[in-house]
């Protein structure tokens, strides 16, 4: 079935078309037929980009206001006999959605109906500037498309299964009760689809074992996985706990934002930005957010540089020994994203120390790994660690195939205090 | 949006036009933003650029965010860019025969449905307006400053505002994330009629001797949570603004409760200004930082 994958910004959208069914997933043969996006909706100049493998990409613009001719923009252009991929737009069986943020109402992905759509938008104001757009693309995609099934695939549905002692915060329990304050967790459908692809490399049963994946790219976490299970993950309540990130600070102390507000005088939206997007490597190394320039700098004698590399790896290594003690055990790491599939100096910093815990990193094989799947330790490390392309839109079209098949895996619903 | 708003042309390179643009320019909407010559858009260049590192010291903006900004403003010398505006501002000081002039070289050029903005916070839009050929798609927004971070715009409706041009204008706010607070027109509006009073009792309080300036402003801010005293507002505002405005505001209406204090004529005509001249109830740096600030006069936690 060929399945459209939607990932709607406030100002783009992002799509794929990925052919699918029961037999190509299990069989990792899922193929992309063709990648595109449609950036600066609200513009006089807004820009539709398509690639298809063996293609020279195609890029259009025109001016486009909102969503829903953003969408038919892009279905007329899949649609197109000359640069698009389809015969026809009824060739589109089902629409996937990615979701950021599904509360604690969602666990897994689900067919969108009116009631779902509500239980959505009561997330917003956990997510108030991911989750309106995301609900504009899946109007927008509805009305062109109002006879097929629309999926809804969210970011934090993996972590849904995390228990009480691990999502709470240590505040006062009527802030969690009024607020919904609590530990969530991003990043979900890559942290299910790299424990899921790494298992199927190394033919073992996800079920049986502990795992840890840990995604490095613009955003940072780790999850830990026991039993096919997110038991424990860095980010939280919002993405900017745990890891350091480009921009985002990760774990302090709390007590510095108020008396940095005071000290200061920084207002709300200030101390809001300072800790999402001037701090990180960026803010501490003051050279980039991007990890290849602070490789870059830190071998030219950066020391700043150096710093910030150092700081992102240790922090790292704290939370792979930190939950491997949660579950008692690892038996493999996969790092993904786009640093963890590409900087074999940061896995080689993040996983030196770690011997005592069973992992032996082979360097010649981590240094050749820079991109594709592959195992990086040695042969007789206890603790396998492979690096994995992650790839959420193949995530986000195998659950619309599982929803439709009524094979989405059972989930225990989370632990319930009152 | 009921209506696409590509273009807006600011005239003013001004504190408050540069503001402006910037807020605007944020929003992903382009600006032509107006000088008189090329010398001045030099000179506000410089200050916007300034005022913008300024921002992303203050962690308010990153430096891409910057670029993004710059690159959406296009600096111009003549009217003719209004041709091709969905939306005109005025930004230059409280200058009646200025604004008027301002109003008829846009008017001219732009298409007659769309709006024309007056930020005034004293002058009479009706009374712009009127002298203008279409007077009905005139209106007032009268922004705080920065427009960057305040939360509010007074939206004015003139005699002959109509309602479409009205509803446009809140519209606009609304775009600019601000909250729209709709008022006839009467000098001072809200904002200005509330805060004149204040600032002038204030300057009463210190001719008096009552207490001195650092202390009344203390009183104020501490006392109420104010995040800054209403002289030392004064002074960042330029006194010789505040002057200009609490004497429209006297001469409109003419209560005496309105009338500016001598004190405050005084400090202007010695050319005391505030912060923009290094001193005013204060003094500042070359930074534009308070050098006098009482030991008391500091952040506190709990």
């Amino acid at each position: 079935m060929k399945i459209l994958v939607l990932n709607s910004g406030s100002s783009s959208v992002k799509f794929q078309i990925i052919e699918t069914d029961l037999e190509r997933m299990n069989a990792h043969q899922d193929l992309t037929l063709a990648v595109g996006m449609v950036e600066k909706i609200g513009l006089s100049d807004s820009r539709l980009v398509l690639e298809v493998p063996d293609r020279k990409p195609f890029q259009d613009y025109r001016e486009i206001l909102e969503h829903r001719t953003a969408i038919e923009w892009v279905l007329r252009i899949l649609a197109d006999p000359e640069n698009g991929i389809l015969d026809s737009v009824e060739e589109i069986g089902a629409v996937g959605h990615r979701v950021v943020h599904g509360g604690e109402a969602f666990a897994s992905s689900v067919l969108i109906t009116p009631e779902v759509v509500d239980n959505i938008e009561a997330c917003s104001v956990l997510a108030p500037l991911h989750n309106p757009p995301n609900l504009r693309g899946y109007h927008a995609a509805h009305a062109a498309m109002p006879d097929i099934p629309h999926i809804a695939v969210f970011d934090t549905a993996f972590h849904q299964t995390m228990p009480a002692h691990a999502f709470l915060y240590g505040i006062p329990f009527q802030l969690y009760k009024k607020h919904h304050l609590r530990k969530y967790g991003f990043h979900g459908t890559s942290h299910r689809f790299v424990t899921f692809r790494g298992c199927q490399i190394l033919e073992w049963q996800r079920e049986d074992k502990k795992l840890i994946s840990v995604h490095l790219g613009n955003g940072c976490s780790l999850a830990a996985v026991d039993h096919a299970k997110s038991i424990d993950t860095s980010m939280g309540f919002t993405p900017l706990e745990g890891l350091i990130m480009g921009t985002r600070s990760g774990d302090m102390d709390p007590a510095i934002v108020p008396w940095l507000m005071a000290m200061e005088e920084l207002t709300l939206h200030q101390v809001n930005t300072m800790l999402n997007k001037h701090s990180g490597l960026y803010g501490v190394s003051g050279v980039s957010s991007d990890m290849r320039e602070i490789i870059e700098a830190r071998f030219g004698g950066h020391e700043r540089a150096d710093v910030a590399f150092r700081m992102f790896c240790y922090r790292i290594k704290k939370y792979i020994a930190g939950y491997a003690a949660a579950m008692g055990g690892v038996d493999a790491v996969f790092f993904t994203g786009g640093i963890g599939q590409r900087s074999p100096e940061v896995r080689e910093a993040a996983l030196e120390g770690l011997e005592f815990m069973g992992i032996e990193l082979d360097r010649d094989r981590n240094a050749a790994a820079t991109g594709d799947e592959a195992e990086i330790t040695t042969d007789a490390s206890r603790v396998r660690v492979l690096a994995i392309p992650t790839n959420e839109e193949k995530t986000i079209a195998r659950d619309v195939i599982r929803v439709l098949n009524g094979i989405m895996p059972e989930f225990t619903p989370p632990e319930t205090i009152t | 949006m009921s209506w696409e708003l590509h273009r807006v042309t600011i005239v003013g390179g001004g504190m408050m036009g540069r503001s402006l643009a910037t807020k605007v320019a944020q929003e992903g909407i382009n600006v032509y933003l107006k000088e008189v010559s090329t010398e001045a858009v030099e000179s506000a260049q410089r200050e916007l650029e300034r005022s913008l590192d300024h921002s992303i010291e203050r962690f308010a903006l990153t430096g891409s965010e910057k670029k993004a900004i710059l690159s959406r403003i296009t600096w111009v010398t003549h009217f003719d860019c209004a041709s091709d505006s969905d939306l005109a501002l005025e930004a230059v000081q409280e200058d009646f025969g200025r604004k008027r002039q301002i109003l008829r070289e846009l008017d001219r050029r732009m298409p007659p449905e769309d709006p024309i903005v007056l930020t005034t916070s004293t002058l009479s839009i009706t009374e712009l307006a009127a002298q203008n050929n279409s007077p009905e798609r005139i209106v007032g927004m009268h922004f705080l400053y920065p427009v960057t971070t305040t939360r509010v715009v007074e939206v004015v409706r003139g005699q002959l505002t109509t309602e479409e041009v009205y509803e446009r204008a809140i519209e606009f706010a609304r775009l600019l994330g601000k909250i729209p607070i709709k008022v006839f027109e009467m000098p001072g509006f809200v904002t200005t009629r509330v805060l004149l009073p204040l600032i002038n009792e204030a300057i009463h309080i210190v001719m008096e001797g009552v207490a001195e300036a650092a202390e009344v402003d203390l009183a104020l801010k501490m006392g109420f949570e104010f995040r800054i005293g209403p002289l030392e507002w004064a002074d960042r505002t330029g006194l010789d603004r505040v002057l200009n405005w609490m004497n429209h505001i006297y001469h409109e209406n003419g209560e005496p409760r309105f009338r500016p204090c001598p004190l405050l004529k005084r400090l202007v005509r010695a050319g005391l200004h505030g912060k923009k001249t290094g001193r005013g109830f204060f003094e500042y740096d070359e930074n534009g930082r308070r050098t006098d600030r009482l030991p008391d006069d500091k952040p506190r936690l709990g």
